[in-house]
């Protein structure tokens, strides 16, 4: 097969499955989850094949694998859509294929395949555990399997649909259909529990303030349609005649160029989805869904997705900016929104004792580390990054599901009322989860950037270095203090989940996981160190030159200028070193003796402590300064006072006033002139009938008499008047 | 088969009358009698317009552009003749119309009081919509626009909720009131042009230089009153703000399958009136106004969010999400308007986008507008509540019916991948040149849409299940799925695939403006 | 020979004593009679003017005959009908009086 035609069908499979699973199989579980999971074996099959086939081939860049068909007529032209892989959807559908498949995986053992169902489970509600009979008789308390089974790998095989779409598109169209299936994939799983308060809150709290972001997109969409005629990535971003124009062209806003508008307006989409600051508050929040869903879309997909976009529209972010010279307008804001949120997030995750939040901050700290990488020109440190990032936050959130699901054994076990995510009640699981403990081992030290070993390094001192030599200290300071924070969180979350004591008593009772979810912790693991060594750069002491930095020719290809070669420095490689180093020890040290359930630093830090935990009050911010009179502005002034007050008001004077006039015209005219006449007329009438009636004595003789008076008075006028001839 | 080839239009026309006759006539009171009676009539207009779709040459040929034309005389005396005629533009809403009536048909099925004149009504009803989509004569125009009102007035009136004759009053007052000037106007240029035909007045009226009758005012001021007549005639009808307010009380009173034709159709004849009458009766005075229409069509977009997401009445809600979405139909107009006699290409080419997405707008939300509205009555009927308050948690015992939901209303929110993505996309990118700035501002709107929408899923399906409802809800039913099945389909056909309606649009919008 | 006006007088007394009759007498029966004499006072009338035209003319006719013996036949039945009406009157009524029967009153 082409790769051409082999690149159409990659998506496919897992839109199938979705189908065949909500109009059929939805009762079976087993059948369920076999259709999704062969759906994502073959589009992984077809990935890596694809993936190979990129990897080999001479000149993808300029000669991506590329076909179109037309899809939307638009007067004597047509919108084509069609598939297209480059260098750098190529190493994105690499580590989607990857990821997908082993949360898949995962997610069976996740929702308890095999096990009982539980009595009091109810749809809707996690899964509350059964109670099974040993040989002996003793009452078990064992988890249950969640009543929603099939609904889950429905919803997964959608998203991963989207996702795969999204990576293979060649236009900014389908790419933005793949973004918002995303989302509503997004929202339906954060939701999955829909009957909890909590996640019907953060459900709806995720997808609209995505869509914050994504109006602002399809503007973006809109302008650069209208501009170019087209969506396609060649046409716009391989063509620098039209980055030129675009870059020179004033737009009405601001005095940004056309480029730089439309630049922003897709960064804002970014923003959303990526969940940067000032929308990054869905994100938290969002780890109300299941755990594979948090590490699938939360981590590794969706919100990476946000950041493949800004690298794939980086030509034109960047129009007009040369390696060396000032940044442009996009870049200016990603660098400043990027580093900021990289810390931000990063100070918010120290305070956070819930193990899943503490990923979710780190996932907004690390992709901010990736816009703002892309703010100061580091194309392939951004790219790599995201594939890095992709592999050890999936590993790590796949690696809380099972701290959470061991710990919610021993909450079944001792029926201790306790919150199994909360790392305090944890600790001293090492012994208890052995695999767990080394593979999030594995990913806490990338994360954190633990030197030369893990892939979180390399990419992470790329991008030090590349916001050192880009000559943006303020960048450069900020992502190394974030790093260094993330480094003592990372440091803190291993110390008080793994190490020490057991802290409660279902601590000492959690155990293993099975293998299906296990393996996939040592699948990505192996990732999360290998990644690294496909971007080693070349002038790194010792190492650089050994195995060539085939990530950086692979994925900087698609850049049509050539980078410069920066004046070499050390700085940024033992700032990298420091803060690594430096923050894993000092979270190892504040922490390892810990054993009462309160955080040490609660005391020291105080207010600033409440305010970190509080996540700076931002969510409060929001309620009252948007959602409060967004709501007022709805209920109040559109509803109340426009339509029913001024609106309908005028409409029921007009009533009131036609009411008023028929009336008055009836009172005037109506009743006196025409009713009157009608009624002298009749009151005459009856009037003579009523003198005659008294006449009419029903004596037939009187009548006779009457008659004959008559008669005999005719007799006599005519005889007297005419007279007898 | 010749004479229905050459009477096509006609038999599509008049069969629902010709059935509501027969059942007038039809004795007893078995009502299965009149519900599958007038299903099956209803069904043989779907037949005959899939075959005239199937018939339909989608490339318009200058010297005859309506296809399947058939005159008669009529109205010798005033030169009104029965003319009726289909383009690419009115096909695609007399196969909405013929699709949803069925649909709205079998919905009904519920409906247990008087089902003989409610069944015959509807059948009218349907002659008086498809009448306005095919009259090619003004003259004819008006009469099925009016004839549309009757049987839509009753249906409020009779068979509506608690406010109903508010409602069906409001209703009936308000668009006969928009009407009068419209009957004034065409009266007028009737007499001007010496005839009513649409063909001889699209050509005649626009350069026309002295009007036959004597008013003693500037051509020119005769001209933009008759403009303004027509525009607030079918302003209240689409409607635009802030003519709306009608819209939420009859939408709201009526039964379910009257708010689906009310949404469905009702509203598009408005918008159709636009393309049809105003855009080429008076492109120099819709040229000078685009901007009011424009603005106001803003002013609907966010103003019908902000109202649908204030609401807490589940149907009502869905009503205001109409002056929401037709909005966005009315801006693509106005946009067209704007930019009738340009003669750049690019220019050209933005205003047909425009008006493309315009049109598959009104068949979108017929689609999503009709499956909302029946998805609300399917839980009416069960909770006897449209309170989203009293509801909540649904999804746990309405596994089926959650999921239809979910999908039409991402329909309704413009999901990419569904139906209502694709127009709401080709009226902003086709705006967005024109008029910039309305187009950012609608955004607000669009916001606000995924707001309501999601705020009725959440108070509906999602959250801690109101355990009064737990053994007294039961699922869609089978009779109700099948109303439902095929306008996802069709959602989902034209969100994946939309060229095949598409390409029909946009020829005939190229080849019209 | 006795003149025509004799046979007129005597013809006009009758009818006015049947006048008086109908109109004075309360009895239904009485006035039945008395109507009964208006009609053979015309009879009276029919057949002086006949003899007086015969005796002027010469030839005899038939008609006035005709007319007579209908006037009777006719007064046979109306007073066939009016006593089987008074009767019913009387019957429901218990009176013969007219004064008494006053439906017509308005």
């Amino acid at each position: 097969m082409t790769s051409e035609s082999l690149i159409w069908l990659i998506p496919l499979p897992p839109l199938l499955a979705f189908f065949l699973i909500v109009l059929f199989t939805n009762r079976n579980k087993a059948l369920s989850h076999w259709l999704a999971l062969i759906a994502a074996g073959l589009s992984w099959l077809a990935g890596m094949v694809v993936f190979v086939r990129a990897v080999t081939a001479e000149g993808l860049s300029e000669h991506p694998f590329a076909q179109s068909i037309p899809w939307l007529p638009t007067g004597s032209t047509s919108l084509r859509i069609g598939i297209q892989i480059d260098p750098l959807s190529a190493v994105v559908l690499f580590f989607v294929a990857w990821t997908v498949l082993m949360i898949f995986i995962y997610s069976t053992g996740y929702h308890n395949y095999g096990q009982p169902a539980g009595k009091h489970d109810r749809k809707g509600l996690p899964p509350e555990g059964a109670e099974v009979k040993d040989k002996k008789g003793k009452i078990l308390h064992v988890p249950s399997i969640e009543p929603m089974y099939s609904r889950f790998f429905a919803l997964i095989s959608l998203f991963a649909f989207a996702m795969f779409l999204l990576v293979v598109t060649d236009n900014l169209l389908t790419l933005y259909v793949g973004w918002e299936i995303m989302g509503l994939c997004s929202y339906l799983l954060i939701g999955f529990w829909y009957a909890k308060e909590s996640a019907r809150k953060a459900m709806i709290k995720a997808f609209l303030t995505t869509r914050v972001g994504d109006v602002f997109m399809l503007l973006g969409l809109a302008a650069l349609y209208s501009l170019t005629g087209t969506l396609n990535y060649q046409e716009i971003l391989g063509n620098p005649a039209v980055l030129v124009q675009l870059a020179g062209a004033m737009s009405p806003v601001l005095g940004l160029s056309w480029a730089a508008l439309i630049g922003i307006l897709i960064f804002i989409g970014t923003v959303g989805k990526s969940a940067q600051f000032p929308l990054h508050i869905w994100l938290p929040d969002a780890m109300e869904g299941p755990t594979p869903v948090s590490a699938m879309i939360h981590a590794a997909t969706m919100v990476s997705a946000g950041v493949y976009l800004v690298i794939r529209f980086f030509p034109l972010l960047s129009a007009g900016w040369e390696p060396g010279g000032a940044v442009t307008t996009p870049m200016l804001v990603m660098g400043i929104i990027g580093a900021f949120t990289a810390l931000f997030a990063a100070t918010i995750a120290v305070a956070q004792n819930d193990v899943k939040r503490v990923l979710a901050y780190s996932t907004i700290s690390q992709l901010g580390y990736m816009i703002a990488a892309l703010g100061v020109g580091a194309y392939a440190a951004a790219a790599f990054h995201l594939v890095t990032h992709a592999f050890f936050k999936a590993l790590l959130f796949l690696g809380s599901g099972s701290i959470i699901h061991g710990m919610e054994h021993g909450v079944l076990h001792t029926g201790e009322h306790i919150d199994p995510q909360n790392m305090l009640n944890m600790g001293g699981l090492r012994k208890k989860m052995p695999v767990t403990f080394w593979t999030f081992l594995i990913g806490g030290l990338a994360l954190s950037g633990f030197p030369l070993v893990t892939a979180g390094f390399w990419s992470k001192d790329e991008i030090l270095s590349g916001a050192f030599k880009g000559g943006n200290m303020g960048v450069f300071i900020a992502l190394a203090l974030a790093a260094l924070l993330t480094a003592f969180y990372t440091a803190r979350q291993i110390t008080l989940t793994f190490l020490g004591q057991p802290r409660t008593k279902a601590a000492e009772h959690a155990h293993e996981s099975k293998w299906t979810m296990t393996l996939p912790l040592v699948v990505l693991s192996v990732f999360a160190v290998g990644a690294g060594w496909a971007g080693i750069p070349a002038d790194f002491p010792g190492l650089g030159g050994l195995i060539p930095n085939w990530f950086e020719e692979f994925v900087g290809s698609m850049l049509h200028f050539e980078q410069p070669e920066a004046v070499h420095s050390l700085v940024p490689l033992f700032t990298s070193l420091v803060v690594a180093l430096g923050g894993l020890a000092l979270g190892w040290g504040v922490y390892r003796r810990l054993s009462e359930r309160v955080d040490p630093l609660e005391k020291p830090l105080g207010g600033l402590y409440t305010l970190l935990k509080n996540k700076y009050y931002v969510d409060e911010f929001y309620q009252a300064a948007v959602i409060r009179p967004a709501n007022w502005v709805a209920n109040v002034f559109t509803y109340k006072f426009l339509d029913q007050t001024i609106i309908d008001g005028v409409l029921h004077a007009i009533a009131r006033f036609g009411v008023w006039l028929g009336s008055g015209l009836r009172n005037i005219i109506d009743l006196p002139v025409v009713n009157g006449a009608g009624d002298t007329a009749a009151a005459t009438t009856r009037g003579m009938g009523m003198f005659l009636r008294s006449k009419q004595s029903g004596r037939i003789q009187q009548y006779m008499v009457i008659a004959i008076s008559l008669l005999v008075l005719a007799g006599l006028v005519i005889y007297f008047t005419v007279g007898i001839s | 088969m010749e004479f229905i080839e050459n009477h096509l239009l006609t038999l599509i026309l008049f069969t629902p009358t010709a059935a509501a006759l027969i059942l007038l006539f039809v004795p007893g009171k078995n009502v299965r009698v009149f519900r599958w009676g007038a299903l099956a009539a209803s069904l043989i207009p779907f037949a005959l317009t899939v075959f005239a779709w199937a018939r339909f040459n989608p490339v318009p040929n200058p010297a005859a552009p309506f296809q399947f034309v058939e005159q008669a005389a009529w109205y010798a005396a005033i030169n009104a003749s029965y003319h009726l005629g289909i383009d690419g533009i009115s096909l695609p809403m007399v196969l909405l119309t013929t699709l949803l009536t069925p649909l709205a048909l079998l919905a009904s099925f519920s409906i247990k009081e008087r089902v003989k004149p409610y069944m015959i009504l509807f059948l009218l009803l349907e002659t008086g919509m498809l009448g306005v989509f095919m009259a090619l004569d003004l003259m004819l125009f008006f009469v099925f626009w009016e004839v549309g009102l009757v049987p839509m007035y009753f249906l409020i009136a009779q068979w509506g909720g608690a406010n109903r004759n508010y409602a069906a009053l409001k209703f009936v007052l308000y668009t006969m009131g928009g009407s009068l000037g419209l009957l004034l106007a065409i009266q007028l240029m009737g007499v001007a042009v010496g005839s009513f035909d649409l063909v001889t007045l699209a050509e005649k009226w626009p350069t026309i230089q002295s009007l036959a009758v004597p008013i003693g005012v500037p051509l020119e001021t005769v001209k933009t009153i008759a403009f303004w007549a027509f525009v607030i005639a079918f302003a209240i009808k689409v409607p635009i703000w802030p003519f709306h307010t009608w819209l939420p009380d009859a939408h709201t009173e009526a039964p379910t399958a009257g708010s689906m034709i009310l949404a469905g159709v009702l509203l598009k004849l408005g918008a159709y009136g636009f393309l049809r009458l105003v855009l080429p009766l008076f492109p120099v005075e819709a040229q000078r106004y685009a901007w009011v229409l424009a603005a106001l069509a803003v002013a609907a977009i966010i103003f019908g969010a902000l109202g649908a997401y204030a609401q807490n009445d589940f149907k009502r809600l869905v009503a205001y999400s109409s002056i929401n979405h037709m909005g966005f139909v009315v801006l693509g107009v106005a946009a067209a308007a704007y930019t009738w006699n340009a003669t750049a290409a690019q220019t050209i080419l933005d205003k047909n986008i425009a008006l493309s997405g315009a049109v598959l707008q009104m068949f979108n939300h017929g689609l999503s507008a009709a499956g909302m509205f029946f998805l609300v009555g399917v839980i009416y009927e069960r909770a006897h509540t449209r309170d989203l308050n009293e509801m909540g948690g649904l999804y746990a015992i309405l596994p089926v019916y959650g999921t239809v939901l979910t999908f039409t209303a991402m329909s309704s929110l413009g999901l990419p991948g569904l139906n209502g993505f694709v127009s709401e996309f080709l009226v902003v990118r086709g705006v967005w040149p024109i008029f910039t700035l309305a187009t950012a501002l609608s955004m607000i709107g669009l916001f606000f849409t995924g707001a309501y929408i999601l705020k009725a899923l959440k108070l509906v399906l999602h959250g801690p299940l109101n355990t009064r409802w737990e053994r007294h809800l039961t699922d869609i039913n089978a009779r109700e799925m099948i109303v439902i099945a095929p306008l996802m389909v069709l959602m989902l056909l034209i969100g994946v695939w939309p060229a095949w309606l598409l390409d029909v649009i946009n020829r005939a919008v190229a080849f019209l403006f | 020979m006795i003149p025509l006006s004799w046979y007129l007088i005597a013809a006009a007394a009758l009818f006015c004593i049947g006048l008086f009759g109908v109109l004075s007498r309360k009895n239904a029966v009485s006035i039945l009679m008395s109507v009964e004499l208006m009609l053979n006072a015309v009879n009276i009338n029919l057949l002086a003017f006949w003899h007086y035209h015969t005796q002027l003319q010469g030839a005899g006719q038939i008609t006035p005959q005709v007319f007579v013996a209908m006037v009777f036949i006719v007064a046979a039945a109306e007073v066939a009908v009016g006593l089987a009406l008074i009767i019913s009157a009387y019957r429901r009524r218990e009176t013969p009086v007219v004064d008494e029967m006053t439906l017509l009153k308005g």
